[in-house]
């Protein structure tokens, strides 16, 4: 259904055969493979969830060092940037949009909030602050092109993703600005917590912290609702009375301060602020969003999908390596799994009543 | 044209252009209490841009919307519903990946009550649950059985009936209907058409818009014929036929060759009786 993004998104969806009949069902008795797509439509995060748990069972039986505890700790510390900084990007993406500059974003933030505390010698709360900000504007300019100007968003993240990269390479004067020099409350997201011999880091938690917030947020409140109605069927919530142009503005503000976020959860996993910092980090964003089930398409998926998503390529990552596997052909694993699940949406998404 | 009765929703004048096409030259429209009032036209006689006046999805360039009498600016689809003007627009009512309860509330959620609802903006999805479920078997829409359900798995004539029932449920004044019908099967839009009826019965006037002559002559008190950007004749389809409106629609026939029964530019009789 790839005209779901355009002004009349259900234009031919009623064939007069398809409805005349409503009692009966069309073609004889479901198949099942009818009956897996019709539940893998209802329930958006089965699928990745069923493929996570294959992941974790294959690299299991791999190596026996996976399911150690530490290991574990190690994915979901390497899985708390990626996965964070995709969750922005989920909420843009439920939107039928889609942020090229995340990545961009986030390093700036980063650069910002270090150079505020180090630069300046900001306390560590107001260097913060000056992240968020950041954050908040990038969202705002991405926002403000997409809604006044209705340029695609492709378009306009693909521009101010340059834009945003250059100030922080003017920002930096393209220097990693060192963990000690800033205050430690940048840092702190770095910091570990143990329970029992699981170490998560503080980012991690805020990961899952994240998760809740936003989860709460898209099914609990009208503008969550809103959300989904306006990357569904743009022009039915215009005329339902939603203000599209103001609710597309808050969600890509809402996704900056969630990058700026990210900033912070990077600078603790790093322990630094480089202006080269996550440069692969947009389109690996969109990867874990895909993954989790989330339709590129708008309107369809879940903020738990991503993490999902995001625990997905970390374990795949880090269970390829453990078994040895080179890095290019991590990649080649990440890529292939991208294009399966894309095609699983579009399978999905064409299930019949 | 011999009646007190108070139109609930008048047009006067309405004039939209765009560029150098002219969609309305001064269209006028008049709703009556407890009527069915179908607008007809060619392709291009300005319909859908009249009724956008109406729903408040374009402003007019001039000329002026009365509800009950009183001036009111239509500026966006929300100054419509807050003046109690209910739109159901053609094949884009719905959002099909939402449940239907979220769909009938779109756009006017119910918060809990107490802190959970004013801080922290808490939805109160049992009692839309609830309500929808309710406003559903006002209309006798009896199948569909679950409001929790997406829109995506009823039907096309379950999906107009969710919106028809939105409508319903919120307008207060005035029930405005965009081709209803253009997208369903015969039994679908038997179905649809004797919903119309019942948001007649529950009071509430309706604006029909349809291509469709057999469904207009079925349901509506009186017709409402655009051509050329304006309002060339109100028509009583007790009186004419099928044959009538299409040639005063497309112009073959000047609505003042019909005889005088054959017009009906007050209130209908029908009308008169919901009012009284």
């Amino acid at each position: 259904m790839t005209a779901s993004n355009s002004l009349t998104p259900h234009r031919g969806e009623h064939e007069p055969g398809a409805i005349t009949e409503p009692d009966v069902p069309g073609s004889g008795t479901p198949t099942l493979l009818d009956r897996v797509q019709r539940v893998m439509h209802a329930q958006a995060t089965l699928g990745p969830a069923v493929v996570l748990l294959i992941a974790v069972i294959a690299f299991a039986i791999v190596s026996d060092r996976f399911l150690s505890a530490a290991n574990i700790s190690l994915i979901l510390q390497q899985t708390a940037v990626i996965g964070t900084l995709a969750l922005g990007q989920t909420l843009i993406i439920l939107t039928a949009g889609i942020d090229l500059s995340v990545g961009a974003v986030m390093v700036l933030c980063s650069i910002v909030m270090a150079r505020a505390s180090s630069e300046l010698g900001l306390p560590g709360p107001l260097a913060l602050v000056a992240g968020f900000v950041c954050g908040a504007l990038c969202g705002l300019l991405n926002g403000t092109l997409v809604t006044r100007i209705k340029l695609p968003p492709f378009i306009v993240t693909l521009g101010s993703m340059n834009i945003f990269f250059a100030l922080n390479l003017w920002l930096s004067r393209g220097e990693t600005i060192r963990g000690s020099d800033m205050s430690p409350l940048l840092l702190w997201t770095g910091r570990v917590i143990t329970i029992g011999d699981t170490r998560l880091t503080y980012g991690s938690v805020m990961m899952l912290a994240l998760v809740a917030v936003l989860g709460y947020c898209l099914h609990r409140t009208a503008w969550g609702r809103h959300v989904y109605a306006a990357g569904d069927a743009r022009e039915a919530a215009r005329l339902s009375g939603i203000r599209v142009d103001r609710l597309l503005l808050s969600v890509y503000i809402t996704a900056g301060l969630v990058y700026a976020l990210t900033a912070w959860i990077l600078i603790g996993r790093v322990g630094s602020a480089s202006p080269q910092a996550g440069i692969m980090n947009n389109l690996e964003s969109i990867t874990a969003v895909v993954l989790g089930g989330t339709s590129l398409f708008g309107g369809r998926g879940l903020i738990v999908g991503t993490i999902v998503g995001a625990l997905i390529v970390g374990v795949c990552r880090n269970g390829l390596s453990l078994a040895g596997v080179d890095v290019l052909w991590q990649d080649l694993a990440v890529g292939v799994l991208v294009i399966v699940a894309v095609a699983l949406d579009q399978w999905i998404r064409k299930v019949r009543r | 044209m011999n009646d007190t009765a108070e139109p609930v929703l008048s047009a006067h004048g309405l004039v939209k252009r765009y560029g150098s096409v002219t969609a309305l030259a001064g269209a006028d429209l008049e709703l009556y209490p407890g009527e069915i009032l179908a607008v007809i036209g060619d392709n291009g006689a300005g319909k859908s841009s009249l009724i956008k006046c109406l729903s408040g999805a374009i402003t007019p360039d001039s000329g002026e919307v009365r509800v009950h009498g009183r001036p009111v600016r239509l500026t966006s689809p929300i100054a419509a519903r807050d003046a109690g003007i209910e739109t159901v627009h053609q094949s884009l009512a719905v959002a099909p990946s939402l449940d239907i309860a979220t769909n009938l509330f779109l756009g006017r959620e119910l918060r809990r009550g107490g802190l959970l609802g004013s801080v922290s903006r808490s939805l109160d999805h049992g009692r839309m649950r609830a309500e929808a479920r309710r406003h559903l078997d006002d209309l006798g829409i009896m199948t569909i059985q679950n409001p929790k359900q997406s829109v995506e798995t009823l039907s096309g004539g379950q999906r107009q009936a969710v919106a028809v029932a939105r409508a319903a449920a919120f307008g207060n004044e005035v029930v405005i209907m965009d081709e209803p019908t253009a997208a369903l099967g015969v039994r679908e839009s038997r179905a649809v058409l004797d919903l119309i009826l019942r948001v007649r019965a529950k009071g509430l006037p309706v604006i029909l818009i349809s291509h469709n002559m057999p469904h207009v002559f079925e349901v509506a008190d009186r017709v409402h014929v655009q051509r050329l950007g304006r309002r060339t004749a109100c028509l009583n389809p007790a009186v004419c036929t099928m044959a009538d409106a299409v040639a005063v629609m497309t112009g073959a026939v000047s609505p003042d060759d019909l005889p005088a029964s054959a017009l009906a530019q007050g209130p209908t009789a029908a009308a008169r009786q919901a009012d009284g």
